[in-house]
Protein backbone atom coordinates (compact mmCIF):
# COMPACT_ATOMS: atom_id res chain seq x y z
CA UNK A 1 0.00 0.00 0.00
CA UNK A 2 1.06 3.98 -0.24
CA UNK A 3 1.81 3.99 3.68
CA UNK A 4 4.63 1.06 2.98
CA UNK A 5 5.90 3.00 -0.28
CA UNK A 6 6.54 5.58 2.16
CA UNK A 7 7.85 3.92 5.31
CA UNK A 8 9.64 2.13 3.34
CA UNK A 9 12.79 3.99 2.37
CA UNK A 10 12.71 7.04 4.61
CA UNK A 11 12.32 8.37 8.53
CA UNK A 12 10.92 11.97 8.19
CA UNK A 13 8.64 13.00 5.31
CA UNK A 14 8.41 16.61 4.20
CA UNK A 15 5.25 17.86 2.57
CA UNK A 16 3.52 21.46 1.81
CA UNK A 17 2.39 23.11 4.99
CA UNK A 18 -1.53 22.73 5.54
CA UNK A 19 -2.03 20.61 2.80
CA UNK A 20 -3.29 17.01 3.93
CA UNK A 21 -3.19 15.10 0.61
CA UNK A 22 0.33 14.50 -0.51
CA UNK A 23 -1.34 14.23 -4.31
CA UNK A 24 -2.03 18.29 -3.67
CA UNK A 25 1.24 19.38 -2.15
CA UNK A 26 4.11 20.89 -3.83
CA UNK A 27 7.25 21.04 -2.25
CA UNK A 28 10.15 22.79 -3.96
CA UNK A 29 13.35 20.10 -4.78
CA UNK A 30 15.97 22.81 -4.91
CA UNK A 31 15.73 22.26 -0.43
CA UNK A 32 17.31 18.74 -1.15
CA UNK A 33 20.75 20.24 -1.53
CA UNK A 34 20.10 22.24 1.76
CA UNK A 35 18.81 19.10 3.58
CA UNK A 36 21.89 16.99 2.31
CA UNK A 37 24.19 19.18 4.07
CA UNK A 38 23.13 18.56 7.42
CA UNK A 39 24.65 16.43 9.78
CA UNK A 40 22.27 13.86 10.42
CA UNK A 41 20.84 13.18 7.28
CA UNK A 42 21.94 9.66 5.27
CA UNK A 43 20.42 10.10 2.62
CA UNK A 44 17.39 12.05 1.37
CA UNK A 45 15.17 12.25 -1.97
CA UNK A 46 11.78 13.58 -3.52
CA UNK A 47 9.20 12.20 -5.39
CA UNK A 48 6.04 13.41 -7.28
CA UNK A 49 3.40 11.27 -6.74
CA UNK A 50 0.29 11.89 -9.44
CA UNK A 51 -2.83 9.42 -11.63
CA UNK A 52 -3.01 9.23 -15.10
CA UNK A 53 -4.67 7.20 -17.78
CA UNK A 54 -1.94 4.85 -18.84
CA UNK A 55 -2.80 3.01 -22.42
CA UNK A 56 -5.91 1.51 -22.58
CA UNK A 57 -6.14 1.62 -18.61
CA UNK A 58 -7.96 4.54 -17.19
CA UNK A 59 -6.10 5.32 -13.68
CA UNK A 60 -2.31 4.97 -13.35
CA UNK A 61 -0.22 6.05 -10.14
CA UNK A 62 2.66 7.82 -11.80
CA UNK A 63 5.77 7.97 -9.48
CA UNK A 64 8.71 11.17 -10.70
CA UNK A 65 11.33 10.17 -8.44
CA UNK A 66 15.16 12.00 -8.24
CA UNK A 67 17.90 8.98 -9.70
CA UNK A 68 19.00 8.13 -6.24
CA UNK A 69 15.92 6.55 -5.38
CA UNK A 70 15.96 4.29 -8.95
CA UNK A 71 17.83 1.50 -6.62
CA UNK A 72 14.43 0.93 -4.99
CA UNK A 73 13.02 -0.58 -8.10
CA UNK A 74 14.63 -3.84 -8.39
CA UNK A 75 14.65 -4.30 -12.26
CA UNK A 76 13.59 -7.33 -13.46
CA UNK A 77 14.62 -6.40 -17.26
CA UNK A 78 15.82 -3.19 -18.71
CA UNK A 79 17.32 -0.23 -17.54
CA UNK A 80 16.42 2.66 -15.19
CA UNK A 81 14.81 5.45 -17.00
CA UNK A 82 16.52 8.32 -18.59
CA UNK A 83 14.87 11.81 -19.87
CA UNK A 84 11.40 10.55 -21.40
CA UNK A 85 11.77 7.10 -20.43
CA UNK A 86 9.19 4.83 -17.87
CA UNK A 87 10.11 1.83 -15.72
CA UNK A 88 6.99 -0.19 -14.97
CA UNK A 89 5.95 -1.98 -12.13
CA UNK A 90 5.25 -6.16 -12.85
CA UNK A 91 1.60 -5.90 -12.80
CA UNK A 92 0.82 -3.13 -15.25
CA UNK A 93 3.57 -4.77 -17.31
CA UNK A 94 1.37 -6.87 -18.43
CA UNK A 95 -1.05 -4.99 -19.63
CA UNK A 96 0.56 -1.90 -20.78
CA UNK A 97 2.66 -3.76 -23.33
CA UNK A 98 4.88 -2.14 -25.89
CA UNK A 99 7.58 0.25 -26.65
CA UNK A 100 6.12 3.22 -26.15
CA UNK A 101 3.59 4.63 -23.57
CA UNK A 102 1.21 7.70 -24.18
CA UNK A 103 1.11 9.23 -20.76
CA UNK A 104 -1.17 12.67 -20.25
CA UNK A 105 -0.32 13.00 -24.05
CA UNK A 106 2.79 12.49 -23.83
CA UNK A 107 4.79 9.98 -25.06
CA UNK A 108 7.25 7.78 -23.11
CA UNK A 109 9.55 4.76 -24.18
CA UNK A 110 9.40 1.70 -22.23
CA UNK A 111 13.31 1.37 -20.31
CA UNK A 112 12.31 -1.65 -18.19
CA UNK A 113 10.36 -3.83 -15.86
CA UNK A 114 10.60 -3.17 -11.93
CA UNK A 115 9.21 -5.31 -8.72
CA UNK A 116 9.58 -3.84 -5.29
CA UNK A 117 7.49 -5.66 -3.19
CA UNK A 118 5.07 -2.94 -2.92
CA UNK A 119 1.76 -3.65 -4.72
CA UNK A 120 0.89 -0.04 -4.92
CA UNK A 121 4.45 0.87 -6.70
CA UNK A 122 4.05 -2.09 -8.97
CA UNK A 123 1.06 -1.58 -10.25
CA UNK A 124 2.22 2.35 -11.23
CA UNK A 125 4.80 4.04 -13.67
CA UNK A 126 8.31 4.76 -12.51
CA UNK A 127 9.88 8.31 -14.12
CA UNK A 128 12.23 11.20 -13.35
CA UNK A 129 11.06 13.73 -11.23
CA UNK A 130 11.70 16.30 -14.51
CA UNK A 131 9.28 14.38 -16.76
CA UNK A 132 6.76 14.00 -13.49
CA UNK A 133 7.17 17.86 -12.61
CA UNK A 134 6.44 18.67 -16.92
CA UNK A 135 3.37 16.68 -16.50
CA UNK A 136 2.20 17.70 -13.07
CA UNK A 137 3.18 21.09 -12.95
CA UNK A 138 4.71 20.96 -9.94
CA UNK A 139 8.48 20.62 -7.99
CA UNK A 140 7.89 17.45 -6.05
CA UNK A 141 5.24 16.32 -3.73
CA UNK A 142 7.11 15.60 -0.93
CA UNK A 143 11.16 14.84 0.37
CA UNK A 144 11.78 11.74 2.24
CA UNK A 145 14.73 11.98 4.45
CA UNK A 146 16.45 9.16 6.07
CA UNK A 147 18.42 10.08 9.86
CA UNK A 148 22.05 8.45 10.21
CA UNK A 149 20.37 6.88 13.36
CA UNK A 150 17.41 6.73 15.19
CA UNK A 151 18.39 8.79 18.10
CA UNK A 152 18.93 11.78 15.38
CA UNK A 153 15.51 11.45 14.12
CA UNK A 154 14.22 14.32 16.24
CA UNK A 155 16.98 16.78 16.30
CA UNK A 156 17.19 16.30 12.12
CA UNK A 157 13.09 16.24 12.24
CA UNK A 158 13.70 20.11 14.04
CA UNK A 159 16.49 21.02 11.93
CA UNK A 160 14.77 20.57 9.00
CA UNK A 161 11.63 22.09 10.00
CA UNK A 162 13.21 25.53 9.93
CA UNK A 163 14.54 25.33 6.64
CA UNK A 164 11.18 27.02 5.23
CA UNK A 165 8.23 27.73 6.94
CA UNK A 166 6.04 26.73 3.95
CA UNK A 167 6.70 22.95 5.05
CA UNK A 168 5.65 20.67 7.33
CA UNK A 169 7.77 17.90 8.47
CA UNK A 170 7.08 14.59 10.44
CA UNK A 171 8.22 11.24 10.47
CA UNK A 172 6.97 8.92 8.07
CA UNK A 173 5.43 6.71 10.78
CA UNK A 174 3.43 10.05 12.29
CA UNK A 175 2.64 10.36 8.93
CA UNK A 176 0.82 7.50 8.15
CA UNK A 177 -0.80 7.24 11.64
CA UNK A 178 -2.45 10.52 10.80
CA UNK A 179 -2.92 10.26 7.04
CA UNK A 180 -6.89 10.72 6.69
CA UNK A 181 -7.18 8.87 3.60
CA UNK A 182 -5.04 6.29 5.13
CA UNK A 183 -7.56 6.44 8.67
CA UNK A 184 -10.70 5.64 6.58
CA UNK A 185 -9.66 2.69 4.61
CA UNK A 186 -7.97 1.16 7.75
CA UNK A 187 -10.89 2.19 9.67
CA UNK A 188 -13.45 0.72 6.51
CA UNK A 189 -11.65 -2.18 6.08
CA UNK A 190 -11.58 -2.50 10.02
CA UNK A 191 -15.08 -2.21 10.28
CA UNK A 192 -15.86 -4.43 7.00
CA UNK A 193 -13.82 -7.38 8.25
CA UNK A 194 -15.28 -6.88 11.80
CA UNK A 195 -18.61 -7.43 10.22
CA UNK A 196 -17.32 -10.32 8.12
CA UNK A 197 -15.97 -11.54 11.29
CA UNK A 198 -19.03 -11.30 13.30
CA UNK A 199 -21.32 -12.51 10.78
CA UNK A 200 -19.42 -15.60 10.50
CA UNK A 201 -19.20 -16.14 14.44
CA UNK A 202 -22.78 -15.81 14.10
CA UNK A 203 -22.57 -18.17 11.15
CA UNK A 204 -20.53 -21.08 13.40
CA UNK A 205 -22.94 -20.90 16.42
CA UNK A 206 -26.17 -21.26 14.09
CA UNK A 207 -24.24 -24.07 12.40
CA UNK A 208 -23.16 -25.90 15.39
CA UNK A 209 -26.47 -25.36 17.08
CA UNK A 210 -28.53 -27.14 14.07
CA UNK A 211 -25.72 -29.55 14.17
CA UNK A 212 -26.67 -30.38 17.89
CA UNK A 213 -30.88 -29.60 17.98
CA UNK A 214 -30.37 -32.41 14.73
CA UNK A 215 -28.81 -34.77 17.25
CA UNK A 216 -31.63 -34.27 19.92
CA UNK A 217 -32.84 -37.83 19.37
CA UNK A 218 -29.27 -39.68 19.57
CA UNK A 219 -28.70 -37.36 22.96
CA UNK A 220 -32.31 -38.82 24.23
CA UNK A 221 -31.12 -42.36 23.46
CA UNK A 222 -27.62 -41.77 25.38
CA UNK A 223 -29.75 -40.63 28.43
CA UNK A 224 -32.36 -43.67 27.55
CA UNK A 225 -29.32 -45.89 27.94
CA UNK A 226 -27.75 -44.11 31.42
CA UNK A 227 -25.58 -41.98 29.78
CA UNK A 228 -24.52 -38.93 31.97
CA UNK A 229 -25.22 -35.03 31.06
CA UNK A 230 -21.31 -34.68 31.57
CA UNK A 231 -21.01 -37.33 29.56
CA UNK A 232 -23.17 -36.33 27.03
CA UNK A 233 -21.76 -32.38 27.04
CA UNK A 234 -18.21 -33.90 27.70
CA UNK A 235 -18.43 -35.80 24.26
CA UNK A 236 -20.11 -32.97 22.56
CA UNK A 237 -17.14 -30.85 23.78
CA UNK A 238 -14.72 -33.08 22.14
CA UNK A 239 -16.45 -33.23 18.79
CA UNK A 240 -16.88 -29.10 18.60
CA UNK A 241 -13.23 -28.41 19.45
CA UNK A 242 -11.93 -30.77 16.92
CA UNK A 243 -14.79 -29.77 14.08
CA UNK A 244 -13.52 -26.24 15.02
CA UNK A 245 -10.00 -26.52 14.57
CA UNK A 246 -10.24 -28.25 11.47
CA UNK A 247 -12.26 -25.72 10.01
CA UNK A 248 -10.21 -23.19 11.07
CA UNK A 249 -6.88 -24.45 9.94
CA UNK A 250 -8.79 -25.32 6.57
CA UNK A 251 -9.82 -21.62 6.65
CA UNK A 252 -6.07 -20.11 7.50
CA UNK A 253 -4.66 -22.28 4.94
CA UNK A 254 -6.94 -21.13 2.09
CA UNK A 255 -6.84 -17.38 3.45
CA UNK A 256 -3.20 -17.06 3.03
CA UNK A 257 -3.23 -18.83 -0.37
CA UNK A 258 -6.10 -16.26 -1.39
CA UNK A 259 -3.34 -13.50 0.49
CA UNK A 260 -0.69 -14.71 -1.93
CA UNK A 261 -1.99 -14.83 -5.43
CA UNK A 262 -4.13 -11.52 -4.14
CA UNK A 263 -1.53 -9.19 -5.83
CA UNK A 264 -1.37 -10.93 -8.52
CA UNK A 265 -4.54 -11.17 -9.87
CA UNK A 266 -4.56 -8.60 -12.90
CA UNK A 267 -7.84 -6.81 -12.25
CA UNK A 268 -6.43 -5.39 -9.03
CA UNK A 269 -3.10 -4.10 -10.53
CA UNK A 270 -1.70 -5.14 -7.49
CA UNK A 271 -3.14 -2.26 -5.07
CA UNK A 272 -5.12 -4.94 -2.70
CA UNK A 273 -2.97 -6.82 -0.76
CA UNK A 274 -3.01 -7.98 3.11
CA UNK A 275 -1.86 -9.86 5.79
CA UNK A 276 -2.72 -12.37 8.39
CA UNK A 277 -0.71 -11.44 11.92
CA UNK A 278 -0.13 -13.78 14.77
CA UNK A 279 -2.79 -12.23 16.70
CA UNK A 280 -5.17 -11.84 14.26
CA UNK A 281 -5.01 -15.83 13.89
CA UNK A 282 -5.27 -16.27 17.69
CA UNK A 283 -7.85 -13.70 17.95
CA UNK A 284 -10.04 -15.41 15.23
CA UNK A 285 -9.27 -18.29 16.53
CA UNK A 286 -10.42 -18.08 20.38
CA UNK A 287 -13.74 -16.41 18.67
CA UNK A 288 -14.48 -19.09 16.56
CA UNK A 289 -13.99 -21.78 19.12
CA UNK A 290 -15.87 -19.87 22.01
CA UNK A 291 -19.04 -19.31 19.06
CA UNK A 292 -18.57 -22.49 18.61
CA UNK A 293 -18.97 -23.69 21.75
CA UNK A 294 -21.89 -21.70 22.65
CA UNK A 295 -23.69 -22.53 19.61
CA UNK A 296 -23.26 -26.40 20.41
CA UNK A 297 -23.22 -26.46 24.36
CA UNK A 298 -26.22 -24.17 24.92
CA UNK A 299 -28.61 -26.52 22.95
CA UNK A 300 -27.28 -29.69 24.55
CA UNK A 301 -27.76 -27.90 27.86
CA UNK A 302 -30.94 -26.99 27.41
CA UNK A 303 -31.63 -30.71 25.98
CA UNK A 304 -30.08 -32.29 28.93
CA UNK A 305 -32.55 -30.66 31.24
CA UNK A 306 -35.38 -32.36 28.74
CA UNK A 307 -37.22 -35.49 29.61
CA UNK A 308 -34.89 -38.16 27.09
CA UNK A 309 -38.36 -39.26 26.08
CA UNK A 310 -38.94 -35.99 24.77
CA UNK A 311 -36.05 -35.56 23.21
CA UNK A 312 -36.33 -39.04 21.29
CA UNK A 313 -39.64 -38.22 20.19
CA UNK A 314 -38.59 -34.44 18.98
CA UNK A 315 -36.14 -36.33 16.92
CA UNK A 316 -38.75 -37.79 15.16
CA UNK A 317 -41.05 -34.95 14.34
CA UNK B 1 -40.56 -55.08 40.66
CA UNK B 2 -42.79 -51.97 39.24
CA UNK B 3 -45.40 -50.36 41.60
CA UNK B 4 -47.38 -47.24 40.15
CA UNK B 5 -49.41 -45.30 42.54
CA UNK B 6 -51.66 -43.10 41.10
CA UNK B 7 -50.08 -41.87 38.16
CA UNK B 8 -51.99 -38.76 35.92
CA UNK B 9 -50.01 -36.48 33.29
CA UNK B 10 -50.74 -34.11 31.01
CA UNK B 11 -49.48 -32.96 27.85
CA UNK B 12 -50.22 -29.33 28.68
CA UNK B 13 -54.26 -28.76 28.93
CA UNK B 14 -54.75 -32.48 27.52
CA UNK B 15 -54.70 -35.10 30.08
CA UNK B 16 -53.53 -38.08 28.85
CA UNK B 17 -53.21 -40.07 32.03
CA UNK B 18 -56.08 -40.71 35.06
CA UNK B 19 -54.68 -41.80 38.30
CA UNK B 20 -52.86 -45.34 36.99
CA UNK B 21 -52.69 -47.63 39.82
CA UNK B 22 -50.80 -51.20 39.10
CA UNK B 23 -48.33 -54.03 40.34
CA UNK B 24 -45.79 -55.82 38.24
CA UNK B 25 -44.12 -58.95 39.75
CA UNK B 26 -40.58 -59.74 38.81
CA UNK B 27 -40.31 -62.18 35.74
CA UNK B 28 -43.29 -61.15 34.50
CA UNK B 29 -44.25 -60.29 30.67
CA UNK B 30 -46.67 -57.63 31.02
CA UNK B 31 -48.57 -56.45 27.89
CA UNK B 32 -49.87 -52.84 27.58
CA UNK B 33 -52.63 -52.84 25.30
CA UNK B 34 -54.35 -49.49 23.85
CA UNK B 35 -55.15 -47.95 20.88
CA UNK B 36 -53.17 -45.51 19.16
CA UNK B 37 -53.07 -41.90 21.74
CA UNK B 38 -54.80 -44.50 24.85
CA UNK B 39 -51.38 -43.27 26.54
CA UNK B 40 -49.49 -46.41 26.98
CA UNK B 41 -46.74 -44.99 25.42
CA UNK B 42 -46.80 -42.14 28.03
CA UNK B 43 -47.41 -44.57 30.92
CA UNK B 44 -44.27 -46.74 29.49
CA UNK B 45 -42.05 -43.52 29.39
CA UNK B 46 -43.41 -43.04 33.16
CA UNK B 47 -42.61 -46.54 34.10
CA UNK B 48 -39.50 -46.44 32.87
CA UNK B 49 -37.94 -42.85 34.59
CA UNK B 50 -37.94 -41.87 30.84
CA UNK B 51 -40.30 -39.30 31.29
CA UNK B 52 -41.54 -37.44 34.83
CA UNK B 53 -45.41 -37.64 36.01
CA UNK B 54 -47.30 -34.88 37.13
CA UNK B 55 -48.92 -36.56 39.77
CA UNK B 56 -48.22 -39.83 41.87
CA UNK B 57 -45.28 -42.27 42.70
CA UNK B 58 -43.15 -44.65 40.77
CA UNK B 59 -41.56 -47.49 42.50
CA UNK B 60 -38.86 -49.65 40.73
CA UNK B 61 -36.89 -52.16 41.64
CA UNK B 62 -38.06 -51.39 45.64
CA UNK B 63 -36.85 -47.82 45.32
CA UNK B 64 -38.79 -44.84 44.51
CA UNK B 65 -37.64 -42.34 41.99
CA UNK B 66 -36.94 -40.03 43.90
CA UNK B 67 -35.00 -41.40 46.53
CA UNK B 68 -32.79 -42.71 43.44
CA UNK B 69 -29.29 -40.94 43.76
CA UNK B 70 -28.04 -41.24 40.23
CA UNK B 71 -30.73 -41.71 37.79
CA UNK B 72 -28.32 -42.32 34.22
CA UNK B 73 -26.74 -45.33 36.76
CA UNK B 74 -29.78 -46.67 37.58
CA UNK B 75 -31.17 -47.12 34.48
CA UNK B 76 -27.95 -48.33 32.94
CA UNK B 77 -27.75 -51.21 35.90
CA UNK B 78 -31.25 -51.81 36.00
CA UNK B 79 -33.24 -51.24 32.94
CA UNK B 80 -33.23 -52.21 29.19
CA UNK B 81 -35.28 -50.02 26.50
CA UNK B 82 -36.27 -51.49 23.16
CA UNK B 83 -37.85 -48.66 20.90
CA UNK B 84 -40.14 -49.00 17.90
CA UNK B 85 -37.37 -47.82 15.20
CA UNK B 86 -34.56 -49.73 17.42
CA UNK B 87 -33.00 -46.38 17.90
CA UNK B 88 -29.69 -47.56 17.14
CA UNK B 89 -26.86 -44.70 16.78
CA UNK B 90 -26.16 -44.52 12.80
CA UNK B 91 -22.54 -43.86 13.16
CA UNK B 92 -21.27 -46.38 15.17
CA UNK B 93 -21.28 -50.41 13.94
CA UNK B 94 -23.42 -53.15 15.96
CA UNK B 95 -20.57 -53.77 18.29
CA UNK B 96 -19.85 -49.93 19.14
CA UNK B 97 -23.60 -49.67 19.68
CA UNK B 98 -23.53 -52.29 22.03
CA UNK B 99 -20.72 -50.77 23.98
CA UNK B 100 -21.91 -47.40 24.26
CA UNK B 101 -24.92 -49.17 26.20
CA UNK B 102 -22.90 -51.35 28.51
CA UNK B 103 -21.29 -51.19 31.60
CA UNK B 104 -17.47 -51.76 31.67
CA UNK B 105 -18.02 -55.08 33.64
CA UNK B 106 -20.70 -56.23 30.95
CA UNK B 107 -18.98 -55.56 28.11
CA UNK B 108 -17.69 -59.32 28.29
CA UNK B 109 -21.43 -60.32 27.67
CA UNK B 110 -21.35 -58.67 24.43
CA UNK B 111 -20.09 -61.37 21.77
CA UNK B 112 -22.22 -63.83 23.67
CA UNK B 113 -25.27 -62.08 23.31
CA UNK B 114 -25.04 -61.33 19.60
CA UNK B 115 -23.98 -65.09 19.19
CA UNK B 116 -27.66 -65.88 21.01
CA UNK B 117 -29.75 -63.55 19.43
CA UNK B 118 -27.87 -65.03 15.74
CA UNK B 119 -26.09 -61.63 14.60
CA UNK B 120 -22.87 -62.34 15.48
CA UNK B 121 -22.14 -62.18 11.76
CA UNK B 122 -23.11 -57.97 12.14
CA UNK B 123 -20.82 -57.35 14.37
CA UNK B 124 -19.00 -54.45 12.22
CA UNK B 125 -22.21 -53.53 9.82
CA UNK B 126 -23.63 -50.13 10.88
CA UNK B 127 -27.75 -49.92 11.53
CA UNK B 128 -28.23 -48.93 8.02
CA UNK B 129 -26.23 -52.02 6.82
CA UNK B 130 -28.81 -54.10 8.38
CA UNK B 131 -32.71 -55.35 7.86
CA UNK B 132 -35.05 -54.38 10.76
CA UNK B 133 -35.37 -57.53 11.84
CA UNK B 134 -32.05 -57.55 12.78
CA UNK B 135 -31.66 -53.87 13.66
CA UNK B 136 -34.31 -54.95 16.71
CA UNK B 137 -32.19 -58.01 17.69
CA UNK B 138 -29.38 -55.71 17.51
CA UNK B 139 -31.91 -52.88 19.83
CA UNK B 140 -33.09 -56.14 21.93
CA UNK B 141 -28.83 -57.40 22.67
CA UNK B 142 -28.30 -53.71 23.46
CA UNK B 143 -31.07 -53.27 26.06
CA UNK B 144 -30.12 -56.54 27.66
CA UNK B 145 -25.97 -56.09 27.92
CA UNK B 146 -26.12 -54.82 31.53
CA UNK B 147 -28.44 -58.23 32.57
CA UNK B 148 -31.14 -55.27 33.84
CA UNK B 149 -34.03 -56.12 36.06
CA UNK B 150 -36.51 -54.77 33.98
CA UNK B 151 -37.03 -54.48 29.90
CA UNK B 152 -39.27 -51.68 28.54
CA UNK B 153 -40.40 -52.14 25.25
CA UNK B 154 -42.59 -49.73 23.33
CA UNK B 155 -44.27 -51.02 20.25
CA UNK B 156 -41.19 -53.25 19.52
CA UNK B 157 -42.42 -54.43 15.94
CA UNK B 158 -43.78 -51.44 14.57
CA UNK B 159 -41.64 -51.91 11.98
CA UNK B 160 -41.67 -55.86 11.56
CA UNK B 161 -43.58 -57.42 9.25
CA UNK B 162 -45.06 -60.77 11.25
CA UNK B 163 -42.78 -63.56 10.95
CA UNK B 164 -40.16 -60.90 12.17
CA UNK B 165 -42.62 -59.82 15.14
CA UNK B 166 -43.36 -62.91 16.26
CA UNK B 167 -39.17 -63.78 16.38
CA UNK B 168 -38.60 -60.82 18.31
CA UNK B 169 -41.94 -61.85 20.95
CA UNK B 170 -40.31 -65.24 21.27
CA UNK B 171 -37.09 -63.97 22.01
CA UNK B 172 -38.90 -61.39 24.76
CA UNK B 173 -40.92 -64.77 26.24
CA UNK B 174 -36.89 -66.49 26.50
CA UNK B 175 -35.98 -63.31 28.29
CA UNK B 176 -38.88 -63.12 30.93
CA UNK B 177 -38.69 -66.80 31.25
CA UNK B 178 -34.45 -66.06 33.15
CA UNK B 179 -36.93 -63.70 35.85
CA UNK B 180 -36.33 -60.47 33.79
CA UNK B 181 -39.38 -58.38 34.04
CA UNK B 182 -40.91 -57.18 30.48
CA UNK B 183 -43.37 -54.67 29.96
CA UNK B 184 -44.29 -54.46 26.10
CA UNK B 185 -46.64 -51.07 25.15
CA UNK B 186 -47.72 -52.36 22.03
CA UNK B 187 -51.17 -52.20 19.43
CA UNK B 188 -50.72 -55.70 18.09
CA UNK B 189 -52.85 -58.14 19.99
CA UNK B 190 -50.01 -60.69 19.12
CA UNK B 191 -48.40 -59.92 22.19
CA UNK B 192 -51.21 -61.46 24.36
CA UNK B 193 -49.74 -64.93 23.29
CA UNK B 194 -47.04 -64.53 25.00
CA UNK B 195 -48.09 -62.57 28.28
CA UNK B 196 -48.66 -63.27 32.02
CA UNK B 197 -50.88 -59.98 32.32
CA UNK B 198 -52.27 -57.60 29.92
CA UNK B 199 -53.43 -54.19 30.75
CA UNK B 200 -55.75 -52.47 28.63
CA UNK B 201 -55.88 -48.56 28.63
CA UNK B 202 -58.69 -46.73 27.15
CA UNK B 203 -58.79 -42.90 27.35
CA UNK B 204 -55.36 -42.59 30.00
CA UNK B 205 -57.60 -45.30 32.58
CA UNK B 206 -57.06 -48.96 33.23
CA UNK B 207 -60.22 -50.32 31.41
Amino acid sequence: MYSSMIQTDGDIIITQKGISDTFFSNVDRDLLEKIESIEEVHSTYAMIVGASPVAQLPIVGIYGTTKNHFSHYKLQKGFYPQEKEVILGTNISTQAQGEFLKIANKRFKVSGVFESGIGFEEGGVVMNIEDASELFNKSSSFIIVSATSPNSIEILKDKLAKLDSQIEVKTTKHFVDEYNQFKIIENSSLLISFLAFVMGLMGVASVMSMIVTSRKQEFGIMRALGKSRYFIMKNLFLETMLLSLSAYTFALVLSLAFLEILPSIEMLQGYVSGTISINIALYVLISSLIMALIGALLPSWIASKTDPVLLINQGCS
Amino acid sequence: MIRLNKISHSYGDEQVLYDISLDVNQGELVFLSGESGSGKSTLLSIMSTLLESDKGEVVLCGETLDSIQNINLFRQKKIGFVFQFHYLIEYLNVYENLELAALEEKKKNIIPLLEGLGILDFLKRYPNQLSGGQRQRVALARALVNDPEIIFADEPTGSLDSTNSQIVYELFHEVAKKNTTVVIASHDMQVAEFADKTIRLIDGKIS
